[in-house]
């Protein structure tokens, strides 16, 4: 009875998913590698499902460890990082063992910047973008998991204090990332600037659940794991297709890849708050959060979404639009079209009903 | 009757939304390309529905169905994490029903002249799949009862604005128009959300029903938000110094064209400022600088108007100029002149463009006018070749707007050179990047 009580209080909506986003790529390209999803979803169940740290942050461990293999033939610096971050969630587990709240939740933090991917620890994940971005993804839906486990057992609220440090952090890097994306003359380059300007958010939002507003950073991780997915999963396949895309004019694209090109706005579109998305309930969240503490950090924030609002609308440019260049490689899969719409359905749901996910998960957080 | 008038207003803002996603997922799962006449249907159908609607509403409003609808519609909360609630609410009054109704017609109108007009032409599903997110936008804007939610329709006004300027992207120049008025709508929407959030936590609410209390703030801080919220208007309608993207977003099609710079979006800005006109109303600073402003806009789009010899393009500045003292007129106070002439002007403008094509008929078969020295040419002709050339130069706004944010775009291109020695520091990866590494993995 206790056990079905146990599973009854499970955050299943975050469970489904992460599992869902880590299950996505290999679905949509099934030929790639799936020897390590088993061991993947079994490390993210255990560590979304464990009663206590040690078995949670030991199991974001082992997941961080099985991605460092499945990244190390193509991106060293990745598989580093990876390895690096498990040791870090050892550490917290053996922390929080030892009653160390203040060094858990440093070090949980720290875990999370590095698998996120914030500045100035992005070598790894950028590295992971630019050479292997199917890891990339699937590091980014198990990176769910453990902002769910960290704010489940490393936050508390003796660590209030370093919550507005955390939002000035994180809305900094944001805005520096976005500047560097700015500058980007690739579709690679644009992707890895997204994915770490998404990642100065990350941390702004998990300074905000320091001070008690977890609704912020479940909405972002939801939002960043949707967009940045099915985003990561575009360019790969667009790649797969036309090569290395830089943007020295206008690829003319949308006409060979239409679908691509309507999935990749959508994405795109999501990822910097377009309304009726998740991005958009994960915005406003944020930014009423981090208001009260920091005006100086929310206003940051809002010109980095900005910012990385016309880039996106530039590269979309460079990339689909201009004077149709012909292809004969194909549009999306099948498989890829049910990923991408699963995925795009799932931003709108949360777009519309955010409850869905926050109110199971928050009763659980509370 | 009450429930049927609620749903009613659902339908009315969210009937065109659930064609564009029936129209999406066509498009996405199907194997073939959706014909013309299911999207127009599709389309037409949300649209219809939304007039349906919008009537009923109006109806509802006036009493003419049951007890008068009037004031806040409360359908529980948007959003609900702890403490914090964003509630779900549209708002109904005389203002609101009738800009929703307006709104709603003259999208329908449009999609209807649109089905001929773009008929063969390769973006026809794009055309009408953005035409349904633009009608979902302006009714979230015409009907909401917060600023969360009248944000929402302005963004997805300023999105399906921006696609619509870059409508016919095989060439170079509609793109580079849509990515500049897209950067000029975020700049200005940065203002308005700060100023929701703003009002949020001083007001504890941000339902424009409340707003009526923002007497009570303190000077500084309701100029502060009072001059945001203008800085939005500015930005979305086109005044200086933003006024440069409107000549440029005449690279879309007419029927959008009209729909968007004649009729309703270049004047969303001018219905933002009616809504929070109680905090307007207390500030005489943003008062002030917004009388500064619609009038500077206008008498700069009159002197444009009177050197510019495309159709489009004037019409744009008239457009503007007009848009310019509807501005003055809400900051002087004359807030029911203001709405008057605001629906006047659009109906005149949106009839103006859908016959701007014929215009060159129309000017062969009529003939020119003869040109006779103005007022000013024969009192001071320096003066007037000088005002010449800087209107036929737009007095240069674009030009100096790009060397504004020269430094900030000096100041990325910086910070790349910096993080990509950084990376490299960092990295223990040897040899290129391969774009296509992944194909090591493959089982």
């Amino acid at each position: 009875m206790t056990d079905l009580a146990v599973l009854a209080d499970a955050p299943w909506p975050v469970i489904g998913l992460s599992l869902l986003l880590l299950v996505a790529p290999a679905f949509a390209e099934p030929l790639r590698h799936r020897w390590h999803l088993p061991s993947l979803i079994a490390a993210l169940l255990v560590a979304l499902l464990a009663p206590t740290p040690a078995i949670a942050y030991s199991a974001v461990a082992v997941g961080a460890l099985v991605h460092a293999r499945a990244a190390w033939p193509a991106s060293r610096t990745g598989a580093a990082m990876l390895a690096i971050s498990a040791g870090l969630a050892l550490a917290v587990a053996a922390a929080l063992a030892a009653g160390e709240l203040t060094l858990a939740f440093a070090l949980s933090c720290l875990t999370i910047a590095m698998r996120a991917g914030v500045m100035p620890f992005h070598s790894g994940v950028a590295s992971l973008c630019d050479r292997i971005p199917v890891v990339q993804t699937q590091q980014l839906a198990s990176g769910i998991a453990l902002v769910f486990v960290h704010l489940r057992f490393a936050d508390n609220h003796a660590m209030a204090a370093a919550g507005p440090m955390l939002e000035r952090y994180g809305a900094a890097a944001a805005l520096i990332a976005a500047l560097i994306t700015l500058a980007q003359k690739d579709l690679r380059g644009f992707y890895r600037g997204t994915t770490t300007m998404h990642a100065g958010v990350l941390i702004a939002a998990i300074g905000a659940a320091a001070i008690g507003d977890y609704g912020a950073a479940l909405m972002v991780t939801a939002t960043m794991g949707l967009a940045l997915v099915g985003l990561g999963m575009m360019v790969t396949s667009l790649e797969e297709r036309v090569g290395p895309t830089p943007f020295s004019g206008p690829g003319g694209r949308v006409g060979t890849f239409p679908k691509l090109a309507l999935a990749f706005a959508l994405f795109g579109g999501a990822g910097v708050g377009l309304p009726g998305t998740a991005g958009f309930i994960a915005d406003d969240l944020l930014l009423h959060a981090l208001w009260m503490n920091s005006p100086a950090s929310a206003i940051a924030l809002i010109l980095a979404a900005a910012l990385l609002a016309v880039t996106t609308l530039i590269a979309f440019s460079r990339v689909f639009l201009g004077r149709t260049t012909p292809s004969r490689a194909p549009d999306l899969y099948p498989r890829e079209r049910i990923v991408a719409a699963t995925l795009l359905l799932l931003l709108i749901l949360l777009g519309f009903a955010p409850g869905l996910l926050l109110e199971p998960s928050g009763a659980l957080l509370e | 009757m009450i429930e049927f008038l609620r749903f009613a207003l659902v339908a009315a803002v969210f009937a065109p939304l659930l064609g564009v996603l029936v129209i999406g997922l066509m498009v996405l799962l199907g194997d073939d390309r959706p014909t013309e006449s299911r999207v127009a249907q599709v389309t037409g159908a949300g649209l219809a529905v939304s007039i349906i609607a919008s009537l009923a509403v109006m109806a509802g409003h006036l009493g003419l169905i049951g007890v008068p609808l009037a004031g806040d519609v409360e359908f529980g909360a948007w959003l609900r994490v702890g403490d914090f609630v964003v509630p779900a609410v549209l708002l109904v009054d005389g203002v609101s029903v009738s800009i929703s109704l307006f709104a709603a017609s003259l999208t329908a109108l449009i999609a209807r002249f649109s089905r001929t007009y773009l008929h063969k032409e390769a973006g026809f599903v794009r055309f009408f799949t953005l035409l349904g997110i633009f009608a979902t936008g302006t009714q979230l804007v015409a009907l909401a009862g917060t600023l969360e939610i009248f944000f929402a329709g302005w963004e997805l006004i300023g999105i399906s604005s921006a696609f619509f300027i870059g409508f016919f992207h095989e060439r170079a120049e509609p793109v580079r128009s849509s990515i500049r008025a897209f950067a000029t709508y975020r700049f200005s929407d940065a203002g308005l959300l700060i100023a929701t959030v703003a009002t949020l936590q001083l007001l504890d609410t941000a339902r424009f029903s409340a707003l009526e209390s923002a007497g009570g703030l303190p000077p500084l801080q309701s100029t502060a938000i009072a001059l945001l919220f203008l800085l939005s208007a500015m930005g979305k309608s086109a005044q200086l110094p933003f006024s440069g993207w409107l000549p440029r977003a005449m690279e879309g099609p007419t029927p959008s064209s009209a729909l968007f710079y004649g009729a309703v979006s270049i004047h969303a800005g001018l219905f933002l400022l009616l809504r929070v006109w109680p905090l307007l109303e207390v500030s005489l600073v943003a008062r002030t600088f917004g009388v500064i402003v619609g009038l500077g806009t206008a008498l700069y789009a009159t002197a444009v108007v009177r050197v510019h010899t495309d159709a489009k393009g004037t019409l744009a500045h008239a457009t503007l100029a007009q848009v310019g003292l509807i501005l003055a007129e809400i900051c002087f106070g004359w807030v029911t002149f203001a709405l008057i002439h605001l629906i006047c002007h659009a109906f005149l403008r949106l009839g103006q463009y859908l016959k701007a094509p014929n215009t060159i008929h129309d000017s062969h078969r009529l003939g020119h006018a003869e040109h006779a020295p103005s007022a000013l040419e024969r009192w001071s002709p320096r003066t007037a070749s000088r005002l010449y050339a800087a209107s036929i130069h737009r007095l240069r706004l674009d030009d100096r707007i790009d060397a504004a944010i020269a430094p900030m775009l000096a100041l990325a291109g910086w910070l790349d050179r910096l993080d990509r020695r950084w990376r490299k520091a960092a990295s223990l990866d040897t040899g290129a990047i391969e774009a296509t590494a992944i194909k090591q993995l493959r089982s």
